[in-house]
């Protein structure tokens, strides 16, 4: 190692590096900053101290601080609705979606006609548009759709009405994120199958082991390192979920001014902007309590899976 | 102190002797029956199976023909809104064949416009992470500097932290650098904060370890510089992983929405500068004014989606063996 | 189980269009293997042997041909109810699986047939017949505790499981017992009878009865019974199988965690464990060092003597067929070129291809002449034999059917000798073939002494084997050779 090779690697480095800290690294520790400071204004700078009043007012132990009275609401809303939305929207869609790309993949790998061929079909919404997906959901989910048609309902799922309920549009929101979630699963799953070496499925037969044994005494430990970083991607991007609900409703209700369909990324990003400048402490403190979420989930599944998975099939 | 020594079997029932007889089932037994048997089941359960894999695979393709036979409806006839029907087939007839010329017509929605931002934000910004990309991977996995891992740790970290943790600051910065002011100074808030993607570099740096150091060697005895050597050598040798990133780079930046709509949203002066995923979504006047009512017209939403969604088709028709194998690489390494 | 194998064929289909002709890998194969048999099928790569193996498992579906089971037609049958057991080459050992759970992976949920049982009884008839040893598992608690404190509950336990041969959970009652603090053993052989006598009033109470192997009686019957096999019995088969594969002491390991050679008598264990009637392995000692191989096919041929199993071994070391198999099956291109006990085989080969495969070092094979009832080798007499008509033959030679020679003597030849390599009690001599350039072992006493350059040799007839040029047959010389 000598000293031009040093400084040389520092300028193949440099562009990455640049954007890097500031574009990450420096606003990181602003977003941390921000979220303790009191009275913050984006638009002029000013702020009077620190505080933790942010966070209170988040967390709906103090009103939030500000003197507009209709951007109470939606401050309100993140404890009330957001982070419970958010929690549900993970737990109900995670484990379904994959339950059913392990299922869907194990028998795309037990077929011999057409494997590749229902391979690239099950691949094919990975690439879509979410944004695109949501409005063709709220077209198939909408009064006169299809799904009411289907199932001869006459049920509002996605309309700014009255009628729409909270767990109606909880329903399309489940169907439209698992439907997007399945390709990727899916791949990732039948490519981990595929690595599993065929002479522990024949041991299995020679010793008589039914399907079903074979599923959950070969299958499931011998993918458990994609069923991990699977079930780790999953969870943070259920926790960021957001795309989906804009692309369904775009507006954060399900009828009104409502905001009982906000989530903790919705709140973030509508509140970057909102309440001339004022807002964006909030919108700091949101993704200070989103990371620590991530973090604590991301360290309980590591926990976990160090019992659970086993590596070097 | 006496006891019963009649009482007990000195042989144990467990020894080696005592052979457990497991119940095999079908030995000993007609086989032709059992061959018969096994036959009938093997083939119920393939075609169960099938019958599974087809039902699910027609959920799964449902929303891309419902999209596209939805943009082909009319929902107007004779002036009066009449709404859309649920029909699975239109008669060529019966098509709607203006939705489309209705959707490009600037007094409804600019999507000329948005396309086009949309095509230059996904060039510049696809060629930026191209160039950055390589740049930082080569540094991580050929040459050696002091700090090197620690760097490297760095990068890595900030690829598990959620973006969102900095976009809110990202939002005060390029408002403060005062890009919000004008088109290309929206564009360039848009592509900033993303050119850096340490997933990619992770990915690249991956398979340029992959190659021999002898090769290296050898082009540093023939007297080539490193620049030659990344060109010339690893670039072509990893480009499977480049063409990868290149296409997984186009496609997330073509589907951006929630960053984009923070920085031009509707109603703002640089609106215009937006991009298109963003603008079906918030910026569209896809309505019909029948008297004092408004309807919305879902066939011309659906006609824009389908714009928005063929380009990502096409390039998944194409490279999907690329996709395909980036993605399913990055999941067996976890 | 006798095994019969008639006519067995293999083709796997071609594909016309990326010109790939159908390959026949098995044709013709026919066997009758004796019950308790080990056979080996021997033949280079890509000869089918494994192919075999597969049909016989029935993991692969023969193209034609029939398999028996004793009186049992399994050739259509689903390998899993075949009852065999399968050593693969690889292993396949479950990797997340300790070697306990692995060699009980077969059991695990399976349906036996008995009679019905009282479990509490047994467990303190059990314990109660083992009374005299008792000593010695107080001793071996001891023991263990002083050689090793931190030694865990579980591994005693074990240890007196295995000690006298007793399930898990017996083991676990005794150790509870004898470690509490007013332990008599007096008294508690004195418990164990009173359960017994309380357990013997609840079965009459039933309307039961009960015979010598604890079997409950109905009216002077047992009462045929089918159940899953419980925790106990899988337990003691696994160490009975650990006991004869001698892998006591790592039952708790993973897999990556043993050596090879361990990791090979765990596949066999597995194989073991529900008693097959037939045990096939492929390939088992390919994936062993040198050392390791050797010690491992003895232990193969022990395991295999003391069950008794009837076992058919793929392997492509002839070294290794002729040390351990009763009888061995030479393939050649999916074709039997000779089936027969490893001595016989190696003594009279049917044809060249067989000479030439069994035996290290290898048989040297030279061109040779059959002319006015001699047998030419370069012109050199070397052998008289019965009159045969006159041909181009095929003169292989054991390294072992040369001795020394003058020039004069009748049959007696010259072979230019390169080397002489000493190995104490014999000696290896490296020389040059008349026909070519390559040269070829020969084996000598040690008393013999030959130095390098000409030599003259003459053959031992019993080592000596003529093959016709053609066909590559064998053509017996004399009568009595046939």
């Amino acid at each position: 190692m000598n000293e031009k090779n040093n400084y040389k690697a520092w300028i193949y480095l440099a562009p990455s590096l640049i954007l890097l800290v500031v574009f990450a690294l420096y606003p990181l520790i602003d977003t941390f900053y921000i979220s303790f400071l009191k009275d913050y204004n984006y638009l002029t700078g000013d702020s009077s101290g620190f505080t933790l009043e942010n966070y209170e007012a988040l967390f709906g132990i103090i009103p939030a601080p500000d003197t507009i009275a209709q951007l109470q609401g939606p401050i309100n809303a993140f404890f009330e609705y957001a982070l419970p939305n958010t929690l549900l929207i993970t737990f109900v869609t995670v484990p379904i979606s994959i339950a059913l790309a392990l299922i869907i993949a194990v028998l795309i790998n037990s077929i011999k006609v057409c494997q590749r061929f229902f391979q690239t079909l099950f691949f094919t919404p990975y690439v879509t548009n979410i944004i695109a997906v949501g409005m063709v959901f709220g077209v198939i989910f909408s009064h006169t759709g299809l799904f009411n048609a289907i199932f001869n309902l006459d049920k509002y799922w996605v309309e700014n009405n009255p009628e729409t309920t909270y767990w109606n549009a909880m329903f399309v929101i489940f169907c439209d994120i698992i439907w997007y979630q399945l390709p990727f699963k899916i791949l990732i799953f039948v490519a981990g199958l595929q690595g599993i070496g065929k002479t522990y499925y024949d041991a299995a037969r020679i010793d008589s082991a039914s399907k079903i044994k074979q599923f959950f005494k070969i299958t499931v430990p011998l993918l458990s390192p994609q069923i991990f970083y699977i079930s780790i991607t999953s969870f943070i991007n259920g926790f960021k979920e957001y795309q989906s609900i804009a692309g369904l409703f775009n507006r954060p209700g399900t009828s009104g001014n409502s905001y009982n369909l906000y989530t903790v990324v919705y709140f973030i990003y509508d509140q970057i902007n909102a309440g001339s400048g004022h807002n964006v402490r909030y919108a700091c403190c949101g993704a200070v309590v989103l990371f620590l979420i991530i973090l604590v989930f991301t360290l309980i599944q590591f926990y976990i899976s160090k019992k659970r998975v086993h590596y070097g099939a | 102190m006496e006891l019963n020594k009649s009482l007990v079997n000195q042989d144990t029932i467990y020894n080696n002797e005592s052979e457990i007889e497991f119940i095999i089932e079908g030995f000993n037994k007609n086989v032709d029956k059992i061959k018969k048997k096994d036959k009938v089941l093997r083939v119920f359960f393939l075609i169960i199976i099938y019958v599974f894999l087809i039902f699910f695979a027609f959920i799964m393709m449902i929303p891309f023909y419902w999209m596209f036979i939805t943009s082909l409806k009319s929902e107007v006839a004779n002036g009066i809104y009449i709404g859309l029907d649920n029909n699975f087939f239109i008669a060529f007839d019966n098509i709607a064949r203006n939705n489309y010329a209705l959707i490009f017509d600037p007094a409804r929605f600019d999507f000329f416009t948005y396309l086009w931002n949309t095509i230059i934000v996904v060039v510049i910004s696809t060629i930026g992470t191209f160039f950055v990309t390589i740049f930082a991977s080569f540094a991580f996995a050929r040459l050696n500097f002091k700090g090197k891992d620690l760097t490297f740790y760095i990068y890595l970290i900030t690829m598990m932290i959620p973006s969102e943790l900095f976009v809110v600051t990202n939002y005060i910065q390029v408002y403060r650098y005062g890009l919000l002011t004008s088109t290309w100074g929206t564009y360039l808030a848009i592509m900033l904060p993303f050119i850096v993607n340490v997933f990619y570099i992770y990915l690249l740096n991956e398979a340029f370890k992959q190659i021999p150091n002898e090769l290296y060697l050898a082009s540093k005895i023939d007297g080539k510089s490193d620049w030659k050597f990344l060109w010339k050598v690893m670039v072509p040798i990893a480009s499977p992983t480049l063409i990868t990133v290149i296409i997984l780079k186009v496609i997330s930046t073509w589907n951006a929405y929630a960053w984009p709509k923070v920085l031009a949203p509707q109603g703002s002066a640089n609106q215009t500068a937006n991009l298109i995923s963003v603008a079906i979504r918030d910026f569209a006047n896809f309505t019909y004014v029948e008297g004092t009512r408004i309807f919305v017209l879902q066939s011309l939403q659906m006609a824009a989606t389908v714009i928005v969604t063929i380009p990502l088709i096409i390039i998944f028709i194409v490279f999907r063996k690329y996709i395909m194998n980036g993605t399913s690489r990055a999941g067996i390494k976890g | 189980m006798k095994i019969q194998i008639s006519n067995l064929g293999k083709t796997f289909e071609g594909n016309l269009k990326k010109n790939i002709p159908d390959t026949v890998a098995v044709s013709e194969f026919s066997i009758n293997i004796e019950d308790g048999e080990l056979v080996g099928l021997l033949g280079p790569s890509g000869c089918g042997k494994s192919t075999i193996l597969y049909m016989i498992s029935g993991l692969k579906e023969p193209t034609t041909g029939s398999v028996y089971f004793g009186d049992e037609d399994v050739t259509d049958l689903a390998p899993e109810k075949r009852g065999i057991g399968f050593v693969f080459q690889n292993y396949a050992l479950y990797p997340h699986l300790n070697i306990y759970k692995n060699i009980a992976f077969p059991l695990e949920d399976t349906w036996i047939k008995t009679f019905k049982q009282e479990k509490k009884i047994i467990k303190f008839c059990t314990l109660f017949s083992l009374k005299d040893r008792f000593n010695e598992v107080i001793d071996l608690i001891n023991n263990e505790k002083r050689i090793n404190k931190k030694i865990s509950k579980a591994l005693v336990i074990d240890k007196i499981s295995f000690l006298l041969n007793i399930p898990y959970s017996y083991a676990k009652f005794l150790y509870k017992y004898f470690l509490k603090k007013d332990f008599n053993l007096e008294i508690f052989v004195l418990f164990l009878k009173e359960n017994i006598d309380k357990e013997k009033e609840k079965i009459k109470q039933k309307g039961f009865e009960l015979d010598d192997e604890y079997y409950l009686l109905k009216d002077g019957n047992r009462v045929p019974y089918k159940r899953k096999i419980n925790k106990d019995e899988i337990d003691l088969k696994v160490k009975e199988v650990a006991k004869i594969v001698k892998l006591e002491d790592y039952l708790y390991r993973k897999p990556s965690e043993i050596s090879g050679g361990q990791q090979q008598r765990v596949a066999i264990a597995r194989a073991l464990i529900k008693s097959p009637k037939v045990l096939l392995l492929d390939e088992p000692l390919s994936n062993l060092d040198a050392r390791l191989r050797l010690e491992t096919r003895e232990e193969i041929r022990r395991i295999q003597q003391e069950t008794k199993i009837t076992t058919i071994f793929v392997t492509h070391d002839q070294d290794e067929a002729m040390a351990i198999c009763d009888k061995i099956v030479v393939l050649k291109k999916g074709k039997v070129e000779q089936i027969g006990a490893p001595q016989e085989v190696y003594d009279d080969p049917k044809n060249l291809f067989t000479a030439k495969f069994l035996g290290l070092p290898p048989i040297g094979v030279f061109y040779g002449k059959l002319k006015d009832g001699y047998l030419y080798l370069n012109n050199n007499k070397v052998l008289k034999v019965d009159s045969i008509e006159d041909k181009d033959v095929f003169i292989a030679i054991r390294p072992e059917g040369y001795k020394k020679a003058n020039k004069d003597d009748e049959f007696s030849f010259s072979l230019y000798i390169t080397k002489v390599i000493s190995q104490g009690r014999d000696s290896e001599v490296l020389a040059l073939n008349p026909n070519g350039n390559d040269s070829f072992k020969i084996m000598i006493r040690n008393e013999e002494k030959y130095s390098v350059g000409e030599n003259y040799f003459k053959v031992k007839p019993n080592k000596l084997y003529v093959f016709d040029k053609v066909t590559q047959e064998r053509i017996y010389l004399n009568e009595r050779e046939k």
